[in-house]
């Protein structure tokens, strides 16, 4: 298999975008990346910058506000890279449907950017933790 | 003050209500026109000495009506001013900031979603909406669908 | 082989070159100090992981990391300064490079002609860091010049002590050694000056400002603040990130190896010292994983205050601690 993807999935870095989220699943992501569920054994890190990562993890349904901030972040993320809709919202606005400062789910903006772009989701309101590295795992192993 | 005390103290002011409704020992909702609101919060703020919550913006089919909560520590009361605004056309009412600066956010925050006029504001700035949202398209007014703003961006 | 050498100036010439190119490039400079460099990445990240009770990452996960960021695109900001931004990463890592071979020439060969002294080494040591300010500097972005703004003032607080605790040992193995030689590496990691209270001291301020230059917690304020605010590399990403990666496994090599040859007494490369020398730079490894791992991260004023006011006091009475014992010749002093 291609050397890229391999390391790619034996050292994913993740970045944290709130794409207009009640911060429920922000919070849950925050206790993800705490020792106590130790993802470094996956190679899993967080950085500060879109510059340095491999995988963004979007919380959120998409705000007016955000969205065009989620595009611009996403086209920083140097390629090849995932995108990890975090959450009911982030899968598909869940019970912010139809309402008026929803663009669309963060699929539909990020596709709008890159019409090939890899995205998995993660439902739940709020995930567990151990759903999210599920969610990891299986997603990296499908690449 | 207890109850009954506090009951006395609101009576003062009775010739700007509408009606005091009393819903229960701990629930107190003093009913007023919109032009006696500013004088009804400064009355309580200040001399009832009760300590301002938030604000609800509500729209209700002929008029807007704008509930001030107010906690009053001692007894464990929370006093409602229920100000009604008749006119939907330009709906506007004094704003409580100049004496009560914690009311800043919150008038700015109904300004925008329900289009209320807070006159003598000092800083009306967008505040929760996004940048790009069209002037005049206040959502959370009944007559307003939610794809209306979208369709005006088009 | 010597008939050969022998024969043809030229030829010794080229032979001459391709044996330091062999020197710099694998080993035992580049290839040999990057694959021990990214060892020593995963030493800190393992003990670091033990310390708070968790799995750390496997043995290859620095060398994958470093393989990943090779594989991703190179973005470039729009504003930046292209040619200061492209050539920065590669001015530090050719610092540190130079560094880490001539330290290790000295360690193996301590015989050979004159390679560098404690001079050069301070002057090596420094390229790294302002390549980092020059590189986040051409970033044009205003969380990167935060950073470099921060770092600036990290290297002009800990420069200065690191020097005087230099001086402090070259005053205390000066009587030892003979004139002439009292600057070279070679002959001042014979001694052990750490056993001598000046010595200790001077130890513990050089490993605190070699903390701060290896950007560990509590010092590393300029870059690590990307899980606070930003750092000062936030803008690189792909190869021009891994080689930055690349400079940092590197300087976790050539540090903790200049201050094993400094206060420690030396890496002797022959059977059992060989052993005892890695004992050493274990050692020095450890003693830093675990100030990182058991210290918050400090305010700039605040790391600026303890480089100049603790560090600068300490070292003052170490000076005079060392030079009243060459002077009385007392060795414990």
């Amino acid at each position: 298999m291609n050397w890229k993807i391999w390391s790619l999935k034996k050292s994913p870095w993740v970045f944290h975008v709130n794409a207009g989220a009640c911060n429920n699943c922000d919070i849950e992501i925050v206790n993800l990346l705490t020792p106590k569920f130790d993802v470094e054994r996956f190679g899993i890190k967080l950085v500060g910058s879109p510059r340095h990562a491999d995988a963004l993890l979007v919380t959120g349904v998409g705000t007016w506000q955000a969205a065009k901030r989620l595009k611009e972040v996403y086209r920083q993320t140097p390629k090849p890279c995932v995108v990890f809709a975090i959450g009911a919202c982030a899968c598909g606005t869940g019970i912010f449907n139809n309402g008026y400062h929803v663009v669309g789910p963060v699929d539909k903006i990020i596709k709008e950017v890159d019409p090939n772009a890899i995205i998995a989701y993660v439902p739940g309101c709020p995930p567990k933790p151990e759903a999210m590295i599920s969610g990891v795992v299986k997603a990296l192993s499908a690449l | 003050m207890n109850h009954q005390e506090l009951n006395n103290r609101l009576s003062e002011i009775k010739n700007k209500l509408i009606s005091i409704e009393q819903k229960s020992d701990k629930r107190i909702f003093l009913l007023c026109e919109a032009e006696n609101s500013y004088a009804v919060n400064k009355f309580l703020f200040e001399d009832v000495k009760a300590r301002f919550c938030i604000v609800t913006g509500i729209d209700s089919d002929d008029c807007f009506e704008l509930l001030y909560h107010y906690s009053y520590d001692q007894t464990g009361c929370v006093i409602t001013i229920k100000a009604f605004i008749r006119d939907r056309k330009n709906p506007a009412i004094e704003s409580i900031t100049p004496f009560l600066p914690a009311a800043e956010w919150i008038e700015r925050e109904i300004h925008d979603i329900l289009g209320i006029d807070f006159r003598n504001h000092p800083n009306m700035r967008r505040l929760i909406l996004s940048d790009d949202w069209p002037d005049g398209v206040y959502p959370l007014r009944k007559d307003v669908s939610p794809n209306e703003a979208k369709e005006l961006k088009k | 082989m010597a008939a050969i050498l022998e024969r043809d100036p030229g030829d010794k010439k080229m032979s001459e070159v391709l044996q330091s190119l062999f020197w710099i490039l694998i080993f035992p400079g580049f290839l040999f100090t990057a694959v021990f460099g990214l060892v020593a990445c995963w030493i800190v990240r393992k003990v670091s992981a033990l310390v708070q009770w968790r799995v750390g990452p496997p043995l290859y996960q620095p060398f994958v990391d470093v393989m990943k960021l090779m594989g991703k695109e190179i973005l470039i900001p729009e504003d930046a300064q292209r040619t200061v931004f492209l050539m920065a990463p590669i001015v530090g890592l050719a610092g540190v490079l130079l560094l880490s071979t001539m330290l290790w020439r000295i360690t193996i060969a301590p015989a050979t002609p004159f390679v560098g002294d404690i001079i050069v080494a301070i002057y090596l040591m420094v390229i790294p860091s302002l390549a980092l300010i020059l590189g986040s500097s051409a970033s044009a972005s205003p969380h990167a010049a935060v950073g470099t703004s921060r770092e600036m003032k990290l290297v002009m607080g800990y420069e200065l002590p690191l020097v005087l605790a230099l001086v402090v040992v070259i005053i205390k193995t000066a009587g030892l050694i003979e004139p002439g030689q009292q600057l070279s590496l070679a002959a001042i990691s014979q001694h052990t000056p750490i056993f001598s209270i000046s010595g200790f001291l001077a130890f513990l301020v050089s490993l605190l400002c070699v903390q701060a230059k290896l950007g560990f917690v509590p010092f590393d304020i300029a870059e690590s603040d990307t899980e606070v605010a930003s750092g000062v590399i936030i803008e690189y990403s792909g190869a021009l990130l891994a080689i930055w990666k690349i400079m940092q496994a590197m300087m976790l090599v050539a540090l903790p190896l200049f201050l094993v040859m400094v206060f420690l007494g030396g890496f002797h490369f022959a059977g059992c010292p060989l052993a005892r020398g890695i004992g050493k730079y274990v050692l020095v490894l450890v003693l830093l994983i675990l100030i990182k791992n058991t210290n918050p991260r400090v305010r700039i004023d605040q790391a600026m205050k303890f480089f100049w006011v603790y560090c600068g006091l300490t070292l003052a009475i170490a000076c005079l601690l060392a030079a009243m014992g060459n002077f009385y010749h007392i060795g414990w002093l």
